[in-house]
């Protein structure tokens, strides 16, 4: 097959594969709802997170509208913690566009965690609904685009469940609890993330921005973090994605190390410096600033900004993080023209 | 029984190392030591624990500690601070205030916020933390009943940074001389003013540093009060 009748969805993966496709595909792994979307089906967002049918139409807007070329869902960073037992705000009252967050949090101890990660967890929360918006998409899209979901990382579910200044401060304090805890905390993903993959779900990040080196040192990354998301992506099926915004420098060696099917970094991570240190077999996904590039800039600084992520040698451009929903329509199509020109 | 100025200066040191290294145990037998002398601890705060906080602002900046370090120094800070501040003899220096702080509503990233708050206990202010994910309400209720003269916003997403602007709003028509400082990662000068706050930190060494200026500020006005007596 020519790349030029290959599907979105073909592109996507064969790119997380490590095969060169052209141009690059223009995507992310993690949220990309837009407002545009929203007022099209006349959707609140806050109604989006616990309906299956409103959740799959909203993630395919950005697809439909602009052909962005994903779907990806949900949107929020509740799900596995809601499954261990967290109780999610989806600011239902609130008129202003807020991110669900944890309101109640569970607060599992190592021991809890190995007790919880069984099968049975699967059925938990929200994470059949999301599976069910999985087959809703598909129903829709079949294989023209991937259907990609995110599960957090070990440090930063820890942080949704617990208090991220107790796990912070234990990474320095009791590196081996925390070691244990974090170990624990790989199994919960690793189970989460499978059952996606086995559901629907195409491709997966694991996001870990909890354990960016701006809040880490690379010392505490190497010995506490660094174990439990080797542990993650060795036992999770591909293709996966691992996504840590902020500066990662002087931790991407040890990204790359881990063995995921591709990095994603952020536009705080300079991509020629860290295509040096991994090589070129690292697949990386990067590296725009979704804010300041799809939000607050012109269409012009968006198209020259998707044009330099791929003159710096991006296997897929990528945002640094979620999409903000207030993105400005004519960034977003100027963006993906910039890739579809200057990646030839 | 007083401090010999060769004990104070060990003392000092202990402190000051205490919190750069966050050993709590050096840190709170010191302070127990500088107590039990029966002299007054305003020294052991500033020329102890404060210089020390200074220190690990320092290697903040540099990159040489990242948040977990910051977090366990400001620990070991607050166990000194516990022991020492009930025996500080109150300078009527007039800069202590009071201060309410908090992160606005539909936001949970707080531990920006807890440093900023940490430099406010320090310099002695009287802090009314509400936490995090705050009601923009909450903030005006929280003003009214303490008639704090400050009020520190925090955001870290450009979403929730929208609730400020509502809460300066509400909080300077109860209260037109509350002072308004707003900070967190997406807070620019230029969003200072427009949406009517006073003050900004910009990020960590930043609001470490306009936190650092406060103390340096009361200690020059101690000074004064001291060259007077
Ligand atoms: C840790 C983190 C989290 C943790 C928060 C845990 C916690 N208890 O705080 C978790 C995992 C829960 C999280 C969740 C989310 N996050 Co987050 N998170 C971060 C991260 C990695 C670090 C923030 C941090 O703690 N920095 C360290 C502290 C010390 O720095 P600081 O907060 O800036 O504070 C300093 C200054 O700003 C200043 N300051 C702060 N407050 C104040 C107040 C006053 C008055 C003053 C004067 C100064 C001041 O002084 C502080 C001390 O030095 C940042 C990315 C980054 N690298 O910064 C993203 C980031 C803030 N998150 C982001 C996002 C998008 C999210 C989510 C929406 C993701 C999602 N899809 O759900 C959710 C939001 C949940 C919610 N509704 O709040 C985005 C925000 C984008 C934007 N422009 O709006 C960021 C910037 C990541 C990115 N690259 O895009 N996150």
């Amino acid at each position: 097959m020519t790349q030029a009748t290959m599907t979105a969805r073909e592109r996507v993966l064969r790119t997380l594969k490590g095969e060169k496709v052209t141009p690059v595909p223009c995507f992310s792994g993690v949220g990309n709802v837009t407002t545009k979307g929203l007022e099209k089906l006349g959707y609140r967002f806050a109604d989006l997170h616990n309906n299956a049918q409103m959740m799959a139409e909203a993630a395919m807007t950005t697809w439909e509208l602009f052909g962005y070329e994903c779907v990806v869902i949900p949107f929020d960073l509740c799900m596995e913690a809601e499954a261990l037992g967290c109780v999610m705000n989806p600011y239902a009252e609130t008129q202003e566009l807020l991110y669900p967050t944890i309101k109640e949090k569970s607060k599992l101890t190592t021991e809890q965690l190995r007790q919880a990660a069984t099968p049975e967890l699967l059925q938990r929360g929200r994470i059949p609904l999301v599976i069910e918006a999985a087959r809703i998409v598909r129903e829709k899209v079949g294989d023209q685009v991937a259907i990609g979901s995110y599960v957090l990382g070990p440090f930063t579910l820890g942080g949704q469940i617990s208090e991220l200044e107790t796990l912070l401060k234990g990474s320095l304090k009791k590196p081996d609890d925390m070691i244990d805890y974090l170990d624990a905390m790989a199994d919960v993903i690793v189970l989460v993330g499978n059952h996606l993959l086995r559901n629907g779900i195409d491709y997966i990040s694991v996001r870990e921005m909890g354990a960016t080196s701006d809040v880490l040192s690379p010392r505490v990354f190497k010995k506490v973090i660094f174990p439990a998301l080797k542990k993650v992506a060795d036992n999770l099926a591909s293709p996966n994605i691992l996504h840590i915004c902020g500066s990662v420098l002087p931790v991407i060696d040890m990204m790359a190390e881990c063995g995921y099917s591709a990095l994603s970094i952020d536009s705080k991570t300079p991509m020629k410096e860290a295509r040096e240190k991994v090589g070129e077999r690292t697949v990386i996904l990067g590296n725009f600033n979704p804010f300041a590039t799809l939000n607050t800039g012109t269409a012009e600084d968006a198209y020259n900004v998707a044009a330099q992520c791929v003159r710096d040698g991006v296997n897929g451009v990528h945002p640094g993080c979620d999409i903000w929903p207030t993105a400005k329509p004519e960034n977003l199509e100027a963006m993906i023209r910039a890739v579809r020109e200057t990646s030839v | 029984m007083a401090l010999d100025s060769a004990k104070k200066s060990e003392l000092l040191k202990k402190l000051e190392q205490g919190v750069v290294e966050f050993e709590d145990d050096e840190v709170r037998d010191a302070a127990q030591e500088w107590v039990d002398s029966g002299e007054d601890t305003y020294d052991a705060i500033f020329d102890g624990l404060v210089a020390g906080m200074e220190e690990v602002g320092r290697l903040f900046s540099a990159q040489e500690y990242f948040v977990p370090e910051m977090l366990m120094a400001a620990d070991s800070l607050y166990i000194g601070l516990d022991i020492l501040k009930p025996h500080m003899v109150a300078r009527d220096s007039g800069v202590k205030g009071t201060v309410v702080i908090g992160t606005v509503q539909g936001d949970v990233h707080d531990i920006g916020k807890n440093i900023v708050k940490m430099m406010f206990d320090v310099a002695g202010f009287n802090v009314y933390d509400l936490g995090r994910d705050v009601a923009l309400e909450d903030f005006l209720k929280k003003q009214l009943e303490t008639n704090s003269d400050i009020v520190c916003l925090s955001a870290m997403m450009t979403t929730t940074m929208m609730g400020m602007p509502k809460v300066i709003e509400m909080i300077k028509e109860k209260n037109p001389n509350c002072r308004i400082m707003i900070g967190g990662a997406p807070i620019t000068d230029d969003i200072v003013g427009k949406f009517g706050a006073d003050a900004t930190a910009k990020d960590a060494s930043n609001a470490l540093e306009e936190a650092v200026k406060m103390v340096v500020s009361l200690r020059e006005i101690q000074k004064e009060a001291n060259a007077k007596n």
